[in-house]
């Protein structure tokens, strides 16, 4: 699902992100990616997003060569991406139920097909009851249950996840992978990037770890 | 306010990607940018009618300078009318000779007209035209030939030497008189004034689009964060773009109107003191109003500046988030 050959990412011509990256991700496959912060792992999935471009080597996402994107093509790539981001990224001026709908909104799904869906999405994160709530009346967890809600909502192959549980206490953190492991199961590719190394320990699945900018240990799913 | 409201009622249906499906999409998000973009504005009234008021007083301007030159083209055209050739006959020339030579320039393609006026109704003119009859009666003989008085077809001033030269060749014809210096200086003064006006609008049009783009700038600052969310989940450039565009519409729309009142207003006070004005000139010439068409092109190009100046703004903020 992601090949990353030789991978490397520099800013500002001095400060090398990323280097010789090389590693494959299996469709339907879930990894861990893990490091200290400043490690690399954000840059890593801004890659794979597309946000950024890598200064060598070559990431190919479902086959294809995503540095080739014409510009005009990166939103239709994107859509296919299910993002979920630390500090949540919500709208705050819009209730729970328009956040989850934003990316049906983007692709101009018809209002009704969108309604159910989002609901759907809401149900699987358990927060249907919350749906005309603005993302200010919710609990941190919550919040971040919403921004899951809104990145499987397009029925995504991929789910990416930059520190997901980075400001919740361990029950939540458990919640929120035990989520991830559930879309795991129905066939979606899903990486996740975490410092937390005692929650993702017990998980067993594969766990790529990243130190300044390099792959040191590649841990196959227990 | 469109997605803040209740969400639609539950409801299933099979998923469909088709593209009157797409259309209907874009559609719908057209008409929800529209009206979303429409309440923005309306829920900061006082600043959007500044931003409003400021787009007018630049059109104001230029289209007020554009009325009064097409106020003076009218004028031009009555004088270039009025623009007329005398030919002044040879003194022996008699009565039928008169008729002849009458007959010929009619028959001559660049005359419109002609009108002819023998020696003693010359007299009769000058006679009453100077109060001087009985120092002119005494004189034995008409000193004043009979003469032609033409008027061109074509009035522009090549045209006019040309046909005066013809007419001079005439057998009959002493002389011909034109005087085209003060025409022509009244079309170079158009004509600079039509190039002011140009200028102005140019000036001004690049106002308009400064004005919207500055407060479609402000407005994408304040939606930066918003913009960001979007664009990370597969937003187009379009898509971003949309609501501004039609706050710079809008912006546009309103701005067009009130140039357009402030236009009317102006006229409505100037137009006495301008018709009595001309009247002690003994001219009817009276301030030109917009008209349809007139009214049309104002508000067209001032929504299209809106446009463009929303445009310009968004599109320098896309630029900057391009991934490196």
């Amino acid at each position: 699902m992601i090949v990353f050959e030789h991978v490397g990412k520099r800013y500002g011509g001095r400060f090398e992100a990323l280097a010789n990256l090389d590693f494959r991700v299996r469709r339907g496959e879930m990894v861990f990616l893990t490091g200290h912060s400043g490690a690399g792992k954000s840059s890593l999935l801004r890659l794979v997003m597309r946000l950024e471009r890598p200064s060598r080597g070559r990431i190919l996402v479902a086959g294809h060569d995503i540095d080739r994107l014409h510009p005009s093509q990166v939103p239709f790539y994107r859509r296919q991406i299910g993002v979920v981001f630390q500090d949540h990224q919500l709208l705050h001026d819009r209730s729970i139920f328009h956040n989850v709908a934003l990316p049906l909104e983007i692709q101009g799904v018809e209002p009704r097909e969108s309604a159910r869906r989002v609901r759907a999405a809401l149900d699987k994160v358990g927060l249907l009851h919350r749906e005309r709530a603005l993302p200010i009346e919710l609990s941190g967890g919550e919040q971040q249950r919403v921004g899951i809600a809104r990145a499987v909502v397009n029925k995504p192959s991929l789910l990416l996840a930059d520190e997901p549980t980075g400001n919740l206490d361990p029950q939540l953190s458990a919640d929120i992978m035990a989520l991830f492991e559930d879309f795991n199961r129905i066939g979606t590719t899903v990486m996740v990037a975490s410092h937390d190394l005692a929650l993702i320990a017990r998980l067993r699945h594969r766990i790529l770890r990243l130190r300044d900018g390099r792959l040191v240990a590649d841990q196959e799913a227990a | 306010m469109s997605r803040r409201h209740a969400p639609p009622p539950r409801g299933a249906r099979t998923h469909r990607t088709r593209s009157s499906s797409r259309l209907r999409g874009w559609l719908r998000h057209h008409r929800a940018m529209a009206l979303d973009s429409a309440w923005r504005l309306l829920k900061a009234p006082i600043g959007s009618l500044v931003t409003m008021l400021a787009i007018a007083i630049a059109l104001v301007l230029p289209a007020a300078l554009w009325l009064t030159l097409d106020g003076a083209r009218l004028l031009d055209t009555e004088l270039t009318d009025s623009a007329t050739l005398t030919a002044y006959l040879q003194h022996h020339v008699d009565d039928g000779q008169l008729a002849r030579i009458e007959e010929a320039m009619t028959a001559n393609e660049g005359v419109r007209r002609t009108r002819l006026i023998t020696a003693e109704e010359g007299m009769e003119e000058f006679q009453q035209a100077l109060g001087l009859a009985d120092a002119l009666g005494r004189l034995e003989e008409n000193p004043l030939p009979s003469s032609v008085v033409v008027t061109p077809a074509d009035p522009s001033p090549e045209a006019v030497r040309g046909l005066a030269a013809e007419l001079e060749a005439m057998s009959g014809v002493d002389e011909v008189r034109l005087d085209l210096a003060w025409i022509e200086r009244l079309r170079h003064l158009a004509e600079l004034g039509r190039r002011v006006a140009l200028a102005l609008a140019v000036l001004f049009g690049g106002g308009v689009l400064l004005v919207v783009g500055n407060t479609i700038r402000l407005a994408v600052e304040n939606r930066r964060k918003e913009i960001e969310v979007v664009t990370l989940i597969g937003a187009t450039h379009a898509f971003v773009r949309r609501p501004f565009l039609y706050s710079g519409a809008w912006y546009g729309l309103g701005g067009g109107l009130l140039a357009w009142g402030l236009l009317t207003l102006g006229s409505e006070w100037l137009a006495a003191p301008v018709a009595a004005l001309a009247a002690s000139y003994g001219a009817s010439f009276s301030l030109p109003s917009l008209g349809a068409s007139g009214s049309a092109t104002l508000v067209g190009c001032s929504i299209l500046l809106g446009w463009l100046g929303a445009w310009i703004a968004v599109s320098r903020h896309l630029a900057e988030v391009k991934p490196r």
